[in-house]
């Protein structure tokens, strides 16, 4: 039946479309908040590891300080992890987590 | 105000201002890290062996290899630089690295992770924290 064909790859291209999406959610980098690291620290490790204006940098930081945990970069899971460790390195206390 | 204990200078060198007593406390606290780093039953040990994806029960191996390998990098590099008179960027931000590294890892160790526990921990882990932080709050102003 002609109209079968048609519907068969719609429905497979649907498919893949959902499990891309699904499997493109980004993966966030956090940091969380602690009570010793001084905030010029970490605006100094957020710059040197992001490259981030020194504008951004301080309110990520910021963001950590009043909510207790932020965003910091989000990505494909390689470049989250690489990050991730590269803050750890630098003495902050870091995850990864996929995006909801 | 607080003298200065680290300072930028013209030509780029950060210059270490540290007394003989001071460069003893961060000798010690580099120590530590190095330490901690391959001893699993030092008190530090569990706070450089966080999870990176708290969400599986095992962290990529190589991204735990690359942590193991940087960190040890700067330690070592840290330790090396000790009683060095001036930094270059990378020295210094090996200083930076490890001195937080010892800082987060004490309050890990000590269960410190609220301003409430903090003021309730005793005197001298209060005077070990401040001194690092006094440490890290001029090298990163210098940075």
């Amino acid at each position: 039946m002609p109209s079968v064909k048609p519907l068969r790859v719609s429905d497979q291209t649907q498919s893949e479309s959902a499990t891309a999406t699904m499997t493109e959610r980004p993966w966030n980098v956090v940091v969380w908040d602690d009570p010793v690291t001084p905030m010029s620290v970490v605006v100094v490790i957020f710059r040197k590891i992001f490259g981030y204006p020194n504008n951004k940098a301080t309110q990520l930081m910021l963001t950590v300080h009043h909510e207790g945990r932020a965003i910091v970069w989000s990505g494909s899971l390689e470049r989250a992890q690489n990050y991730c460790v590269k803050l750890q390195v630098a003495g902050l206390l870091s995850t990864i987590e996929q995006d909801s | 105000m607080a003298a200065r204990l680290f300072v930028r200078r013209r030509d780029g060198r950060i210059e270490v201002r540290l007394n003989d007593a001071a460069r003893a406390i961060a000798r010690e606290a580099f120590g530590h890290v190095l330490a901690a780093e391959s001893d699993p039953e030092h008190e530090w040990h569990a706070s450089l062996n966080g999870p990176i994806d708290p969400s599986h029960d095992v962290d990529d191996p190589l991204a735990i290899f690359n942590r193991q390998h940087e960190v040890t990098s700067n330690v070592e590099l840290a330790v090396a630089t000790l009683s060095e008179e001036f930094l270059n960027d990378a020295e210094a931000w090996a200083w930076l690295c490890t001195l937080q590294i010892a800082l987060r890892a004490t309050i890990t160790a000590k269960g410190i992770m609220t301003s409430e526990r903090l003021n309730e921990s005793d005197e001298s882990t209060r005077d070990y924290i401040q001194t690092l932080q006094t440490f890290l709050f001029s090298l990163a102003d210098a940075m």
